[in-house]
């Protein structure tokens, strides 16, 4: 138990203070200057300004994809229902910034495949899309985070009690007013809750920012900060402009937990009686309509394009005239730097989600069961990483190893320690939840049996656990082995990881090898979570919890 | 007026093979200023036939009219929000963001009152309710009881000319069930509106009715007075739903004037009045209340002089305060349950004399293969 305290102050407290420390040491002890400097300074207060609309927009975005999408499943007779479930499910899964690769392979100014279709071939000029751009920032960035708003207001929708729409009904009030007076102000809560959410995981995501925003020169705080990397390094104002980006995450899950415990008066109602189904007569195709566009947008156009060019020769309108198997030979069997990266990530992310889950048991342990003063304090601790971007993780954990005594920096270790430290909120959460369904009572009756505690937790409480600590190891396992926002800054070339290699060969304009790397990205997590919904059913994916985790869980 | 008349009514759910008649074939008539009860086991139909009345859904077959006027049929259901009825739901659908006093204007404003006049309005209807005060309170700050009477005042405020409640009580603790039992009574009473409530408890059904329906497998078993159904029920179900009942099974001996002479045990022999559809020797079950047998210390030496008069042992005796119900075992090993004045006690093992209230028994056919209900 101890143990567990040692790791989490070691993981989240020690790094968290040596930021808090970085930001305010100057040249002669204690000063404000780089809170100052990242305050006023153009260029950060320009990648500000850039993080706040791309959040602002991605979350009108979400907000209007996911509240459709999430009324038409819940409250109408469209047909295809399980298409446009599997279309977020698959949205919010799906690695964001593999998205952002493949729609420039779509759409970048000068070679973007469909951009030289309008502009060569049919010759509409003004069809072509640049996808360097802050709309093309956002179309990517919020195929990614419009299944938060979905999936907290679909379930919202469903548990608005019928009876509260027909006492309107029956009162005198008809379809759009009752839906305007008591099912919008029902839902709104939820639905506030997931904009924020996206807002949250949006402006985290270094990978998209990084390979949409910096071709086209839009500068934001994770790109900001990675900037600030090169050499000289600036710790301080990275230290600084690091603690303004954790502000911003905190009030915006701050607000989004005020809102969702607002949420709580949709469920108050006991059994309710069954939710009638607005019929939409033709207009329910047109509903269908735009979830197949959803659909093709976030899920078939990348995904196809990534299968195409990783097959490809060479990349272009004609590629099909060229098929191979030599990028998949190339960075399965060639390539070293590739060959190492797949097996250092999988190695990392085996180790780091059982460690988290480990010790997320422990702690959740000592939260449940146990009496021991300060234990509500373990748990919080424990939460803290939600709130921290993955770069901010990775700024926190430089400054604090450089200073140690330990050799850490450029090892596979402080990877390791990042991504416990990221994901151990999901460990404790999946065991948390695992614990509070076995009541406490079918441990008491070991004990008066005389089992001992070791007996006790050996023969009872772990294989009751058992299947919902996997269901959390899959959990931590999925982001793990995508993780770019924190290992991007902490990779050296013997610790280089899967979605780093990735990013460097794209940025080396490996265009085809790129695709092939993707596809083994994708092909991993495709089976961890073929495996998890084998062993952990339906309450893996597509609940709203899901998407509380994912607040910080797929953010890469 | 506002009576409803409901004629061929059947509502069906489920998938194509395999549905479920919720409703079948239903005769009602519901006459103006009544306070009627739709009672039966839970899955009866009988909320199904609350919301058909309030055009939640869609008849498969049969019709809907009130006041003379076509509401319901399989062609066209007038929508709720048109049929100016007003109803109190299971769980009171209190919406829970709106304060009670937003929560018993909304009808109001709907019907486009000026709002001072909507504002007194509402204040006298929560005064009648007992609310008073409470206007701005959201309904997470109220209790149980509260709330039901904010989603009646906000039912009685608009003035339907049909109330419809679906278990209004079915969620308070039992003394403030009883409470409100006596307030909704008499507020039929004060008001006039047409009461339709739907409820499983057969007591709260003959403590508030001027009609009951007993309804079971989605059809109507009896609908009379809370007297008739539950003194003469229709048939062994109503009779087994209104209360406590002993099931006896015995034979028809021979049958004059319209009584039939029925045979419990060799000798003990119930005339029975009303037993229009039975023959000479036909097995029956006799279906006789615990309050209508008495008991007696049996007369020493025992006479036989009244044939009633027969004799049992007592098996077992549980103390209820205000009564005390015993177990006699007859001669014949069947056992009856006997409901006494608490004062009246007897041993157990003690033999005891019993006698039964003849005029209030019921004899129903015995369905053969079918087990006697204890």
């Amino acid at each position: 138990m101890g143990g567990a305290v040692v790791a989490l102050v070691i993981l989240v407290v020690l790094p968290l203070m040596s930021l808090l420390l970085g930001s305010v040491r100057g040249e002669q002890g204690l000063s404000l200057d780089h809170f100052a400097e990242v305050l006023t300074g153009r260029l950060y207060v320009t990648a500000l300004k850039n993080s706040l609309m791309l959040g602002a927009w991605t979350s009108l975005f979400s907000t209007i994809i996911g509240l459709t999408l999430a009324w038409a499943v819940s409250r109408t007779d469209v047909p295809a229902k399980p298409l446009l479930q599997l279309t977020a499910t698959l949205s919010y899964l799906s690695p964001p910034f593999l998205t952002a690769i493949a729609f420039t392979y779509l759409f970048s100014p000068n070679a973007g495949i469909l951009n030289v279709l309008m502009r060569d071939v049919v010759g509409l000029p003004w069809l072509t899309f640049n996808i360097f751009s802050m709309p093309g920032l956002v179309l990517v960035t919020v195929m990614h985070t419009f299944p938060f708003v979905y999936l907290l207001a679909a379930s919202a929708l469903q548990s608005v009690d019928a009876s509260y729409e027909e006492a309107a009904q029956i009162l005198g009030a008809g379809k759009l007013r009752t839906a305007f007076a008591i099912t919008a102000p029902l839902v709104a809560p939820a639905v506030l809750s997931g904009a924020l959410l996206g807002f949250v995981n949006a402006i985290a995501l270094f990978g998209s920012q990084a390979i949409i925003g910096l071709p086209g020169r839009i500068v934001t705080l994770p790109t900001r900060i990675y900037a600030l990397f090169d050499y000289p390094p600036e710790y301080g104002l990275a230290s600084a402009l690091s603690l303004v980006f954790v502000l911003i995450t905190i009030v915006a899950l701050y607000l989004q937990r005020a809102f969702l415990a607002r949420r709580s008066y949709v469920t108050l109602a006991g059994k309710g009686s069954r939710l009638q189904l607005v019929r939409l007569g033709k207009m329910r195709f047109v509903l269908l309509g735009f979830g197949v566009v959803i659909f093709i947008v976030s899920i078939v156009a990348p995904f196809s394009t990534l299968i195409a060019v990783s097959f490809s020769k060479s990349w272009g309108l004609d590629f099909w005239k060229g098929l191979t198997f030599a990028n998949y030979k190339f960075i399965l069997f060639d390539y070293d730097v590739t060959r190492r990266a797949i097996l250092n990530s999988l190695l990392l992310a085996t180790l780091a989600a059982t460690i988290a889950v480990l010790l997320g048991a422990v702690i959740g342990w000592i939260d449940l069961r146990t009496k021991i003063p300060g234990r509500r304090l373990l748990d919080y601790f424990a939460l803290i990483p939600l709130g921290l971007p993955g770069i901010v993780v990775a700024v926190a954990l430089i400054q604090f190893w450089l200073a140690m005594p330990v050799a850490l920096y450029g090892t596979l270790a402080i990877l390791l320690l990042a991504y416990v430290g990221r994901y151990i909120p999901l460990g404790v959460r999946a065991a948390n939840a695992a614990l509070r369904q076995i009541d406490p009572s079918l441990e008491e009756s070991a004990q008066i049996l005389g089992a001992s505690w070791l007996t006790t937790m050996r023969e009872v409480t772990l294989p009751l656990i058992r299947p919902g600590l996997f269901a959390g190891w899959l959990l931590v396992f999925v982001p793990v082995i995508q993780e770019l926002s924190a290992s991007i800054l902490l990779f050296s070339s013997s610790s280089i990881t899967l979605a780093v290699a990735i990013y460097n060969l794209y940025e080396t304009g490996y265009i085809e090898p790129v695709a092939a790397l993707a596809m083994i990205n994708m092909v991993i997590i495709g089976a961890a979570i073929w495996l998890a919904t084998k062993v952990g059913g339906s309450r893996i994916l597509g609940r709203g919890d899901a998407a509380q985790d994912a607040a910080h869980g797929a953010g890469t | 007026m506002a009576g409803i008349t409901i004629r061929g009514l059947s509502k069906r759910f489920g998938a194509r093979d395999g549905e479920l008649a919720a409703v079948a074939d239903l005769e009602l008539d519901i006459k103006d200023n009544q306070f009627v009860t739709l009672l039966g086991p839970s899955g009866c139909g009988k909320t199904t036939t609350l919301r058909l009345i309030a055009g939640y859904i869609t008849p498969d077959s049969g019709t809907i009219e009130v006041a003379g006027r076509l509401l319901s049929s399989p062609q066209a259901v007038v929508s709720p929000a048109e049929r100016g009825m007003g109803m109190v739901f299971q769980n009171y659908a209190v919406w829970p963001h709106k304060t009670v006093f937003e929560n018993v204007v909304f009808g109001l404003r709907l019907r486009k009152l000026p709002s001072s006049a909507a504002r007194q309005k509402v204040a006298d209807m929560l005064a009648l309710v007992n609310l008073g005060g409470l206007e701005g309170r959201y309904p997470g700050e109220l209790s149980g009881g509260q709330q039901q009477r904010v989603a009646l005042a906000r039912s009685l405020v608009v003035e339907p000319d049909i109330l419809l409640l679906d278990e209004p009580l079915s969620n308070l603790d039992a003394k403030l069930r009883e409470r409100m039992r006596t307030e909704l009574k008499q507020l039929q009473r004060r008001t006039g509106i047409t009461f339709v409530y739907v409820t499983h408890d057969q007591a709260e059904a003959l403590a508030l009715s001027d009609q009951v329906a007993v309804i079971s497998g989605g059809r109507l078993q009896q609908y009379g007075t809370p007297f008739e159904v539950y003194a003469h029920p229709a048939n062994r179900m109503v009779a087994d739903f209104m209360g406590l009942v002993n099931l006896v099974p015995g034979r028809v001996r021979d049958m004059k004037n319209g009584v039939a002479n029925v045979e419990l045990t060799p000798d003990l022999t119930l005339g029975i009045a009303k037993v229009d559809g039975l023959s000479v020797g036909e097995r029956v079950d006799v279906a006789i209340r615990p309050e209508n047998i008495r008991l007696a210390t049996p007369p020493e030496p025992a006479t036989e002089t009244l044939a009633k008069v027969a004799l049992a042992k007592v098996t077992s005796h549980v103390f209820l305060g205000n009564l005390s119900e015993y177990e006699v075992t007859l001669p014949s090993g069947s056992v009856l349950r006997v409901q006494t004045h608490p004062l009246q006690q007897f041993t157990v093992g003690e033999p005891v004399a019993f006698e039964i209230d003849a005029t209030q028994c019921s004899a129903f056919p015995r369905i053969r293969g079918e087990r006697t209900p204890e």
